[in-house]
């Protein structure tokens, strides 16, 4: 379809805005545009079809299942939209008085309070603008900490070999050095060669429980006792939050800092990769740390607090305020038995997919997943030539979304299936159906499968051509 | 309750006999029983409806002013209905990020033009796909301007504070010095600058206009900077820029801004987005997401994520930025924003601002508010009184108008734009005439 540059013709006009009734302001020459602006110029109806168009060339969890692993495509409630539309928290400048903001006081203290008990924290801020955000607050905060107590040996992070790309790169921006730590063959933490790497040099682990392979890491009490006895902290990524809670909370596992992913676990939606909401929250030794302004309750209403220690701020205002609104009306809507049913469910329906595929797309054996689970291509890719990638591409043409691909890097040709909590078992069964399909097509037809997808809005993309040549935008 | 479940008791039954186990606890038999949590201490679930209702009641809480005098950072602005309506969409809303381009053409697409409308308000190459906010663009952009023996970022007290706060927080933990110089005027010392510029400045960052609504001299920042063999870098508002030279204009290197302005909603400060755009020079250091132009296997054009070779799903701990999730829904609602105006529109918007924060400075002044500062401006700017600025802002309060911000006991900034009109100006001087 056409860029909306190229349906532009010049002089036509979409939006209009009232003419000021008064003399007009001359700002010196020298400060004013030379260059003439590009935009494009469109007539109301072509901007409404042109972004119609694009729209249906977009998939999201309402256009159908969508099990990318780690990323908790779970549906997203209409009602969360409305809230967070209402006039009530969109028409509120961020610096007004506190007397007339208590209403989105009240949003973000009560939120935090809730997500602080889900996660068995003792204090948690709202302020970072996404999962990796969140990381690195939390990381600052560790920082923080030892540096408090005057302990500057500490400048290594661990993290394991199945972690998220983030982990390292949110350590690296909180200036520390990355020390990667092997799986055993459990896929957990391997304890020995994390005894061996732990000392006075450690500032922290940072681990996902249950891991990037949908796996409980069994050894947690363990791992928080190595790590502890070596003075460092226990850092939770909560992107796998689903799977576990109402059911173990990271603080009862020994977990020091965690970050939230508001737009994963509690259901905002994830707007074409973003805006996200990554919160953190920390056990009282490192509440002081925690970004400025915090919001408490006093008898007089919320207030905003500021403290000495504090990391400072690390995004404006007070992060992504209306992605709160939507997570705090999913909370209230499941309350206690409706959070914890949701990682039921979620377990419950990664284990019915699991189970029903794994005689042909191989997994982890002998124990439950979790939310998500890794299957490895590699056998088929050895028999047929067709590879994960290529299994994934077959999906499109049936109308998913394909799994997570080639992560964690630690399984060869790897998928990884999220289905979450709300798919109905009879889209599982459906998706189960075709999946078994797709591996008879790959000894059938191997051919097609490998030039696959071939119902899609396009081919298969020349990537390599996009990062030699880059065009980044478009001109004339 | 809601639940957001779509299985019944008796699917539930079904699937627990597939799988092979009696309940769903049976499912967590890896967790230590000992560390599995009796119940959450939080309320009961509600209905939809008693959810409905408990937020209102929230939202009412807040007051919301019909009249709005105040910017620093989070502005008041139309929103074309078609903006809000065809951003509504729920294709748009539900997807995640597009990795899988074969089902995300529509997604890559309006990320693509977004970067190529940012290129054109700028006026430079590139651009990527959005970050969280203005404040941690101007933090990524400074990171972005490291070497290995320059790790000053030079700056001026008057950028916005946010910007100033989380630009310190970055630094901090990368060994970098921010050096804030005082501004003149309230603008740029440009004596001050070129002493304080050396071999070891890795950047220069200012604002277009800057805290306080004054139009910097960038161009020659921009000269001052390269001299010292140092990046340029303008944080701009993107409305201004519809007046404005463009940072290309002015010789930057790196052009940042918060997007917030084109058709996003105050919200109490975000969900905003911040928008970066560099020269082809800089651009394999530039963070994020960026979406490019290829072809697929029948020559067809079609889009991509692209250089993924700088991000942290790659390169891990070697990668520039750890940035994974950005704005992207609110740099679509910035691109629709642009479309819907076009560059008439947007010119109108940018004019219109100006005219009425002219109109209106003429008028405090009447009132003994006399702008602070000599420098021209753009839609926001300073004033000085003898009146406590509580007592005004309190006055225009009571009638419903939110006032400019107080900076201290006798300062307030101002911003105006194209939601008021020439008689809400007259009704706000009209009241503080009054509070002598």
């Amino acid at each position: 379809m056409k860029l909306i540059f190229e349906i532009s013709e010049e002089g036509k006009r979409c939006a209009t805005i009232r003419k000021p009734q008064i003399k007009s302001a001359k700002l010196n020459e020298k400060y004013l545009r030379k260059t003439e602006l590009d935009l494009p110029e469109v007539s109301e109806v072509d901007f409404s079809r042109h972004y119609t168009a694009l729209s249906r060339r977009a998939f999201g969890v309402d256009n159908g299942f969508y099990p990318l692993g780690s990323c908790t495509m779970k549906y997203n409630p209409k009602i969360n939209e409305e809230v967070a539309g209402l006039e009530g928290f969109t028409r509120i400048h961020p610096l007004q008085s506190e007397k007339t903001v208590q209403g989105c006081m009240e949003v973000m203290h009560t939120l935090s309070s809730y997500l602080a008990e889900i996660t068995g924290m003792d204090a948690v801020t709202l302020q970072p603008n996404a999962g990796a955000h969140g990381e690195y607050t939390g990381l600052c905060l560790i920082a923080a900490y030892h540096a408090a107590r005057k302990d500057f040996k500490r400048t290594k992070v661990i993290v394991p070999d199945s972690a998220h790309g983030t982990n390292p790169a949110s350590a690296v921006m909180a200036g520390f050095e990355i020390i990667n730590v092997p799986s055993d063959e459990e896929k957990g933490v391997d304890l020995e060669a994390l005894k061996k790497v732990v000392g006075d040099d450690t500032a922290a682990l940072m681990l996902t429980n249950p891991t990037t392979l949908g796996l409980f890491e069994k050894n947690i009490k363990e791992i928080s006792k190595i790590i502890h006895k070596a003075g460092g902290l226990l850092y939770y990524d909560g992107a796998n939050l689903n799977a576990v809670m109402g059911v173990v909370r990271p603080g009862d596992m020994g977990f020091d800092v965690v970050h939230l992913n508001l737009h994963k676990t509690f259901s905002t939606p994830h707007g074409g990769g973003g805006p996200g909401s990554g919160p953190v929250g920390c056990k009282k030794e490192l509440a002081a740390f925690l970004p400025d302004p915090r919001v408490e309750k006093t008898d007089k209403g919320y207030k905003f607090v500021e403290s000495k220690q504090s990391i400072g701020k690390v995004a404006s205002f007070y992060g992504n305020f209306g992605v709160y609104v939507r997570a705090l009306a999913y909370i209230v809507a499941l309350g206690a038995e409706g959070i914890k049913a949701a990682a039921q469910h979620a377990v419950l329906n990664a284990n019915y997919l699991k189970v029903n595929i794994e005689d042909l797309y191989p997994t982890e054996k002998g124990r439950h997943c979790m939310h998500e689970f890794v299957v490895s291509m590699q056998e088929l890719k050895d028999k047929t030539g067709v590879s994960a990638m290529e299994i994934a591409k077959t999906m499109i043409d049936r109308g998913y979304h394909p799994p997570t691909m080639y992560f964690p890097l630690i399984i060869h040709e790897a998928l990884m299936f999220e289905p979450t909590e709300t798919e109905t078992k009879q889209t599982l069964d459906e998706v189960i159906k075709a999946l078994r399909e797709i591996y008879e097509e790959a000894f059938k037809d191997p051919e097609y499968m490998k030039s696959a997808p071939h119902h899609a809005q396009i081919g298969r993309p020349d990537e390599v051509k996009a990062a030699r040549t880059p065009v980044v935008r478009y001109q004339k | 309750m809601a639940d957001y479940l779509s299985c019944t008791e008796r699917e539930t039954k079904e699937m627990l006999e597939r799988i092979g186990v009696k309940s769903l606890d049976d499912l967590f038999e890896d967790i230590p029983a000992d560390l599995k949590l009796k119940k959450l201490n939080l309320p009961a679930g509600k209905s939809q409806q008693e959810t409905m209702e408990y937020m209102t009641e929230l939202s009412k809480k807040n007051k919301v002013f019909d009249i709005i005098l105040r910017g620093a950072g989070s502005y008041d602005h139309y929103i074309p209905s078609m903006v809000k309506n065809l951003s509504s969409r729920s294709e748009f809303i539900t997807a995640y990020t597009p990795y899988q381009a074969e089902m995300s053409q529509g997604i890559l697409q309006a990320i693509f033009e977004y970067q190529s409308m940012i290129c054109d308000l700028t006026g430079l190459d590139v651009s990527n796909a959005s970050v969280y906010n203005g404040a941690n663009a101007a933090a990524e952009a400074m990171l972005m301007c490291l070497e290995r023996n320059r790790k000053t970022l030079v700056t001026f007290d008057n950028i916005r504070p946010d910007t100033l706060k989380v630009l310190k927080t970055y630094a901090s933990r990368r060994g970098i010095t921010v050096k804030v110089l005082s501004c003149k005027d309230g603008v740029a010392d440009l004596a001050l600058l070129k002493k304080e510029l050396c071999e070891t400045t890795a950047g220069v960052y200012i604002e277009q206009p800057n805290y306080f609504g004054l139009i910097e001299d960038a161009e020659e920042i921009g000269k001052l900077a390269h001299e010292a063999q140092a990046k340029f870098v303008m944080g701009c508002n993107p409305i201004a820029l519809g007046l404005l030279k463009s940072p290309a204009e002015c010789g930057a290197d790196i052009a940042v801004g918060d997007a917030q302005p084109l058709g996003l909603p105050m919200a109490f400060g975000g969900p905003y987005v911040g928008f970066m755009a560099c020269t082809s020079k800089e651009m394999r250091k530039l963070p994020g997401r960026i979406v490019g132009e290829t072809t697929d296997h029948d020559g067809n054009r079609a889009y991509v994520l692209t250089l993924q070779a700088r991000e942290q799903h790659i390169r891990r701990e070697k990668a520039f930025s750890n940035i994974c999730s950005n704005q992207a829904y609110c740099a679509l609602v910035a691109s629709m924003y642009l479309s819907a105006m076009g560059p008439v529109g947007l010119k109108e918007v940018a004019e219109a601002c100006t005219d009425y924060a002219h109109y209106f400075a003429g008028l405090l002044e009447k009132e003994g508010l006399g702008r602070k500062h000599k420098g021209e401006f753009f839609h926001e700017f300073v004033t000085e009184s003898e009146i406590p600025a509580d007592k005004i802002l309190r006055a225009l309060e009571r009638e419903g108008i939110l006032g400019g911000l107080k900076l201290n006991a006798h300062e307030i900034l101002w911003c105006t734009t194209e939601t008021l009109k020439k008689e809400d100006l007259d009704r706000a001087a009209e009241i503080i005439r009054r509070v002598k």
